[in-house]
């Protein structure tokens, strides 16, 4: 995972928009002496860019830097956000891939207009630990197990069933949730896995509907309190959602 | 149910400027251009393995154990481990008791509260190996699980950057 020190010329890419997008002025981007934005046109299409600071890491102020220029962008037309790091050797490379992607950029940036992404993760919760001893047969078996001969390794054995059992009660409340949520959204994909979630999931969503959304995620909440903790976020770039197919 | 009383309670919907809950997204989703140079991100794993310990350690099953066995299956009025283990369990559907899940939801947020402090200090401790870290403790062990796998380049040369957040 070593990466080369970026050549002095090589510029940092935010995003993608149309040629016609305005993008405000005076913002700057990521790294320790943050550079100014421009952008570098080529075709239908235009790269937000900076020079790439002399070396980036994934701190809080430049993963924030990224993604406020992303939303910021997002508040004047489309915009296909880069996933956080993407430097390019110059800006003439940068106008080179702009045309040789230009079709699928353009299919994308239509597909994600007016359109925001929301992302829902569930956890397991602790919550009514009383129906899972009732309900989990490995639980209750473990548990009487434990009872007759209590001792370090029956405890573990015991709290590990445990762990797995409201996993596999929150991972069902989720399949749930996700089909409800599937249904009002204008598409949904899964997001990376994440430690400790059931669930990650990303639905592309018409600014316009976010209320709705929301109300929607926050009805499904309450019925499966028992069983998952739901958290929203949003309204996030759409980094989900940067191909043109559908 | 006024649904409109479960915002904070129940699903927590997180602004827009949080990064934490969208993280993943931010380094794993989003475009990519296969002959662009991705900037390496040490540290980032350095953070899920640490989250891992939080969610699944031995100590977490004892305590599931505990509770559990607290149960009582023939008058069962607790509900939470928190509150089982704060010793409200069988014939305990008083004020107390109440009291006590409300308390237990509390320490719940705060575990969760917990592995984003992690992810925090994971993202944080990618920023200066070469500084010296008597002033901020707390960055300390995560620093130095990184420093194994940290990028060898140039930058190691260069003058450290002062941290700005928190």
């Amino acid at each position: 995972m070593t990466a080369p020190a970026p050549a002095p010329r090589s510029v940092y890419v935010y995003g993608v928009v149309r040629a016609s997008h305005t993008v405000p002025p005076g913002r700057i981007g990521v790294g320790e002496r943050p550079a100014p934005v421009r952008t570098v046109r080529a075709g239908a299409l235009a790269a937000v860019i900076s020079d790439a600071p002399a070396r980036l890491r994934a701190k809080r102020r430049d993963l924030l830097a990224h993604q406020d220029l992303a939303l910021t962008l997002g508040r004047d037309g489309p915009v296909l956000p880069m996933r956080f790091g993407m430097v390019a050797p110059d800006e003439e490379s940068v106008r080179r891939q702009l045309l040789s992607t230009q079709n699928d950029c353009l299919a994308a940036l239509e597909r994600v207009e007016g359109r925001v992404e929301m992302n829902l993760k569930a956890l397991p919760t602790e919550a009514d630990l009383g129906s899972l001893v009732r309900e989990d047969p490995e639980v209750g078996r473990l548990r009487t197990a434990a009872r007759r001969a209590p001792g370090y390794e029956a405890s573990v054995r015991l709290g590990e069933a445990v762990a797995r059992g409201l996993r596999r009660r929150a991972a069902a409340a989720a399949a749930t949730v996700l089909a409800e949520l599937s249904a009002v959204a204008d598409a949904t994909v899964h997001g990376p896995e994440v430690e400790g979630c059931v669930l990650n999931a990303s639905f592309l969503l018409d600014r316009r509907e976010r209320r709705r959304f929301e109300d929607a995620v926050e009805r499904l909440a309450a019925a499966q309190r028992d069983r998952a903790e739901l958290r929203l976020t949003g309204p996030l770039p759409c980094y989900s959602f940067t191909e043109g197919r559908a | 149910m006024p649904t409109g009383t479960y915002t904070e309670e129940v699903v927590r919907i997180q602004r827009t400027g949080t990064l934490y809950d969208c993280l993943e997204l931010i380094l794993d989703r989003g475009m990519v251009i296969d002959v662009f140079i991705r900037v390496s991100l040490v540290g980032i794993e350095i953070l899920k393995i640490d989250a891992r310990i939080v969610v699944a350690s031995v100590d977490t099953y004892l305590r599931f154990a505990e509770a559990c066995n607290r149960v009582d299956l023939e008058f069962d009025r607790s509900k939470t481990v928190p509150e089982l283990l704060g010793g409200v369990a069988g014939g305990g559907g008083s004020p107390a008791g109440r009291m006590a899940t409300g308390l237990g939801k509390k320490k719940a947020k705060k575990a969760v509260a917990g592995v984003g402090e992690k992810v925090k200090r994971a993202v944080g401790a990618d920023d200066d190996e070469e500084e010296e870290g008597e002033r901020e403790e707390r960055e300390s062990r995560p620093r130095r699980r990184a420093a194994p796998t940290r990028r060898r380049s140039a930058s190691a040369s260069e003058p450290s950057e002062p941290s700005e957040e928190d």
